[in-house]
């Protein structure tokens, strides 16, 4: 096996390989040797089939077969053999007319090789990195306010007496059948519905005009649908409707104790709020994770500055911008709309790209020189967590992973990514601030940045 | 005519253990019809493979009686033509015509 370099440029490498014929020949022969022992020919017994004959009849398919061997052993030998990795699987580029003459073993093997090396860069120390991160006091207030959340959705309605009237805050059940223009129209009648007045749920002026009236009465209203409503047949429109009302019902009061907690399945009141602020703390501390993280890879991606290989960006800007222009067509909008151009959206999101390809490679290149790797038990628990996200199809999830390794790779990445950012996390100065709730959501703003 | 006739008589050479040790010994083993004489053979080979032909000998491997669930049956006679060339002349069976 021969290699020529070819061309250099930046990290395009380009590779002229050439395998003599004989040494194709010879591999075709152990090959056939193999074969011979194992075929079952009419009219031979098996292991006496001559080998003229065995190569006139397998001759070319067999080539075939080694040929892409060979072309897939000295491919890695010779990217490996210059000490190099290839960042994208290498290009082989054979002429068609070449290989048919190969194939019948009379002329050399030879193509060349087009990959893009990843760039070779040294680990940065991290120790002056600093981080700041966001901590939020989860507060009694806070839990109280959820709490009486809950209890909201847990009010029970008792029914008012005879006679009595309809009121703010109550609950009433009604038939009604809406009609514009005359005409009922679709998914406007509902029959013994429920309907709580004050929260505001139905078109603006429909709850308010049900308060006054009693048990047993009928109404005709009169409601015009807002203009943003999202039926556009309707928007805007004025509408009648029929109302008759069946009951109406006062709302009971909800006291927190021990009894309401128990509805709840917990022991005790106590219990509820510590079962709040833990969901609270999680929903924060994942808020903060994300928030640090961030800052960490901006760090890391204004520490290093390499030439990428421009096939990996090329593939994530795709991916990328595939994202996108899907967005913008299901909104139904164009880039005009979102005040920018199809050029700058695209320069914008190449940058997008090339960070998240610098950062992949840093982070892998970091990951591997402290051995961090993704373990089975691990792994084990990125997959069932990702089969909980398809309820009822869990088995065919993780079957699915089961069986297309590549899948299973997919799902290894953001574990390690993880892994490396824990790491690192341990190496760099982190300091709390303690932030509110609102300080903490707020989007960063160019947040489709991050990697 | 004569050269259609001949693609009747040769039905397909036979590629077999014993045949490709006979071909050493400069014989080919064709299949041939049932009504082929030997002069027949020897004229179209020679025809249609452009060989001199030195001389033909004929076979006849009558069917065998088969049973096939219970019921008997009879393969067909095959005639078989082991051809010896004349020296320097070579056929290649298994590139067909």
């Amino acid at each position: 096996m021969q290699v020529h370099e070819t061309a250099t440029d930046g990290l395009k490498r380009e590779l002229k390989i050439v395998v003599p014929a004989t040494e194709l020949a010879s591999r075709l022969d152990t090959y056939l040797n193999d074969l011979k022992g194992r075929v079952q020919i009419r009219g031979f017994r098996p292991g006496k089939v001559p080998m003229a004959h065995l190569k006139k009849m397998y001759g070319k398919s067999a080539m075939a077969e080694i040929v892409n061997t060979v072309i897939g052993e000295s491919t890695s030998k010779a990217v490996e053999e210059r000490n190099e990795k290839s960042a994208v699987q290498p290009k082989v580029d054979l002429a068609d007319a070449e290989a048919e003459k190969v194939l019948d073993g009379a002329a050399d093997l030879a193509f060349t090789l087009s990959y893009e090396v990843i760039p070779s860069f040294e680990v940065q120390p991290v120790d002056g990195v600093s981080i700041e991160r966001p901590v939020v006091d989860v507060t009694d207030e806070e839990i109280d306010e959820r709490i009486a959340q809950i209890a909201e959705g847990s009010r029970s309605y008792e029914p008012k007496e005879e006679g009595a009237e309809a009121a703010e805050g109550d609950r009433v059940t009604i038939s009604y059948l809406g009609k514009v223009d005359g005409e009922p129209f679709e998914g406007g009648a509902d029959e013994k519905a429920y309907l709580f007045i004050g929260q505001k749920r139905f078109i603006p002026g429909f709850e308010e005009q049900l308060v006054g009236m009693k048990v047993g009465d009928k109404k005709v209203i009169e409601v015009t649908f807002p203009t943003e409503y999202p039926a556009p047949h309707l928007a805007g429109k004025a509408a009648t409707f029929d109302i008759e009302l069946f009951e109406v019902a006062a709302p009971g009061a909800v006291k927190l104790d021990d009894e309401w907690a128990k509805t709840l399945g917990l022991d005790s009141l106590d219990a509820v709020k510590a079962a709040i602020k833990g969901q609270v703390e999680s929903q924060y501390g994942a808020q903060t994770r994300q928030k640090v993280k961030r800052q960490l890879l901006d760090q890391l991606d204004k520490q290093y500055s390499f030439d990428l290989p421009p096939t990996l960006v090329g593939q994530e800007f795709e991916i990328i911008w595939r994202q996108v222009t899907a967005e913008l067509e299901r909104s139904g909008k164009t880039f005009e709309d979102e005040g920018s151009t199809e050029e700058k959206a695209r320069e914008e999101y190449t940058k997008i790209a090339e960070r998240r390809v610098r950062l992949g490679l840093v982070l892998s290149k970091i990951g591997e020189e402290n051995k961090i790797q993704v373990t089975e038990p691990e792994l084990q628990r990125a997959l069932i967590e990702r089969a909980r996200q398809f309820p009822g199809q869990e088995r065919e999830v993780l079957e699915y992973y089961r069986k297309d390794p590549q899948a299973l790779a997919s799902l290894q990445a953001p574990v390690f990514e993880e892994k490396v950012v824990d790491h690192l996390l341990g190496q760099v100065k982190v300091e709390d601030k303690t932030v509110t709730k609102d300080e903490l959501f707020k989007e960063d703003e160019d947040e489709t940045a991050a990697a | 005519m004569s050269t259609l006739k001949h693609y009747d008589i040769i039905r397909s050479p036979v590629i077999t253990e014993k045949a490709t040790i006979q071909a050493e010994n400069n014989k080919v083993v064709f299949n041939v019809a049932k009504t082929a004489t030997k002069p027949e053979i020897k004229a179209a080979v020679e025809q249609l493979f452009s060989v001199k032909v030195k001389s033909v000998n004929t076979l006849i491997r009558k069917g065998k009686v088969k049973r096939f669930r219970g019921v008997l049956g009879t393969q067909s006679d095959v005639k078989k033509a082991i051809v010896t060339l004349e020296e320097g002349h070579s056929i290649d069976v298994t590139t067909g015509l």
